[in-house]
């Protein structure tokens, strides 16, 4: 080989291996998100379709933005934190499992990249059609479709099971979430909650959003 | 003595230290000496040219005495860590003196929760101040605790206090503690209730009598509706 086929062979070879590097590390980032993922898995499901019997809701799919607040909401005790909390207090310690703030980006973008699924209706009783008018309100903040508003720190709600969006309503009318000082966002959310006056019109919103679901 | 070493801050913190002493010093004398003689003998009996190995059934009385001795001194040893124990047992399990006041211990996966008596002294009242992963009491008052779980079995462990007692679902047990020194410190799960059980932790913070006032009025349900409400 000639002094410059040698010189074309070292480049070649510390290219690729530059780029081997490039492309390990950035599986290593995926895989890391898949290992912080495996222990949400115990309860939201291997394809976080969420689990009924552990009360732990369908996140696949949900936006990055969305998972990402919540679990820091939970890591710093916003949520998960009231006496009557039981189903947050099972959320608050897996929150505080992830270390730094680039694990909870990590996992949040792992959430985010799954196939949102369809979560089946569990509840009864409730009529979407009267659900349609009554969530009239709720579109400032949640989207016309549930896809939620960032601007507005308005959940996605489409493609989330239906009895944990009844908690979660029932939650924030009785000051369980949205009640913690300092958190703005809640508070908001547990304002528009007082407007809901009993468990019928609540299911009959929900009966509703079950029918966003893509 | 263990206290030079790790905190120790209720009335009988220092008893279950001398209990679990007395137990380290006679189980460590036997095992010392075991050991020795082990070694020893290992190295007494090593094989040698020309000696076989003798097969021992452990009949003769002259060759059980080398366990019949040792297993009735270990006995005696027995009896000072038995009535050691119970005395133990009695002044902290048993024999609850009358309390201050009274608190609500709640373990759930994964969180404790707790409802304090509030101004008026007494739990199960409008004024109780309920809190998660916070336990606040005053120094050098008995309290009495009503431990509980919500689901499954918990473990309400406080080591400053040498304080451990199971919470099992359905049941209430009382237990007391009286603090001897001021500070905030861990509370632990002790009994494996799940996969959130390693992060089961609470914090109990002792305060003097002021303080501890300054606390309950600032916690009264009425001042917090005010900072809550949106
Ligand atoms: C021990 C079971 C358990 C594990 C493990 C767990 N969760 Fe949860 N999660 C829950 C429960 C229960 C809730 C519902 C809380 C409530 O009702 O307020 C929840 C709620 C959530 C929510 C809020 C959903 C919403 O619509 O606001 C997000 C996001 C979430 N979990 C993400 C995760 C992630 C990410 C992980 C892994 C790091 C994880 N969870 C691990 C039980 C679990
Ligand atoms: C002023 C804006 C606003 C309006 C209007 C509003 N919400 Fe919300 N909602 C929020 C915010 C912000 C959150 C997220 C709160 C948090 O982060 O804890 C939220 C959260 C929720 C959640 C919990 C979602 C989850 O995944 O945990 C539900 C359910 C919900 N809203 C339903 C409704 C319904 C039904 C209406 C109409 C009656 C409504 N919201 C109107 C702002 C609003
Ligand atoms: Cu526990």
């Amino acid at each position: 080989m000639s002094v410059s086929g040698k010189f074309c062979a070292a480049a070649a070879l510390a290219v690729s291996l530059g780029i081997a590097v490039g492309g390990a590390s950035l599986a290593r980032a995926d895989e890391r998100a898949a290992e912080l993922f495996q222990l949400c898995a115990t309860c939201h499901g291997d394809d976080a379709s969420g689990n009924f019997l552990y009360g732990a809701p369908a996140i696949a799919g949900m936006a990055e933005w969305s998972v990402k607040t919540q679990l820091t909401k939970f890591r710093d005790g916003q949520r998960g934190m009231h006496f009557d909390d039981i189903f947050g207090m099972r959320m608050r310690p897996m929150a505080l499992t992830l270390r730094s703030d680039e694990d909870i980006d990590r996992v949040a973008a792992h959430v985010a990249s799954m196939p949102a699924t369809r979560p089946e209706a569990e509840l009864h009783g409730g009529d979407a059609a009267n659900g349609k008018t009554l969530y009239a309100p709720c579109v400032a903040c949640h989207g016309m479709d549930g896809e939620g508003r960032e601007q507005l720190s308005g959940s996605p709600l489409a493609n989330v099971s239906d009895w944990y969006l009844l908690r979660q309503l029932e939650n924030f009318k009785a000051g369980v979430r949205g009640g913690r000082p300092g958190d703005q966002t809640g508070a908001m959310m547990r304002a528009m909650s007082g407007t809901l006056s009993d468990e019928q019109v609540m299911k009959d919103i929900i009966a509703h959003i079950m029918t966003l679901a893509k | 003595m263990i206290d030079r070493y790790l905190v120790a801050l209720s009335t009988y913190a220092s008893d279950i230290d001398d209990l679990i002493l007395l137990i380290g010093v006679l189980v460590g004398f036997w095992f010392i000496l075991c050991e020795v003689a082990f070694f020893y003998l290992i190295w007494k009996f090593r094989a040698k040219e020309g000696v076989r190995a003798q097969y021992m059934s452990g009949e003769d009385p002259k060759h059980k005495r080398w366990i019949t001795w040792p297993h009735l001194l270990v006995l005696v040893c027995d009896l000072f860590i038995v009535v050691g124990a119970v005395r133990v047992w009695y002044d902290v399990k048993q024999n609850l003196p009358e309390p201050y006041e009274t608190v609500r211990v709640i373990g759930q996966q994964w969180a404790w929760s707790f409802v304090h008596a509030g101004p008026d002294g007494k739990i199960d009242t409008a004024d109780d101040i309920k809190t998660v992963d916070e336990l606040h009491i005053q120094v050098g008052k008995v309290y009495h605790f009503k431990l509980e779980a919500r689901d499954v079995l918990h473990s309400f462990s406080v080591p400053v206090f040498r304080l451990k007692q199971d919470a099992i679902p359905g049941r209430i047990i009382t237990g007391w503690f009286e603090a001897t020194g001021t500070g905030e410190y861990d509370i632990q799960c002790a009994e494996i209730c799940g996969i959130g059980h390693g992060v089961m932790a609470g914090r109990i913070i002792i305060e003097s009598a002021e303080k501890h006032a300054s606390w309950v009025s600032s916690q009264s349900p009425i001042s917090l509706a005010a900072v809550a409400t949106p």
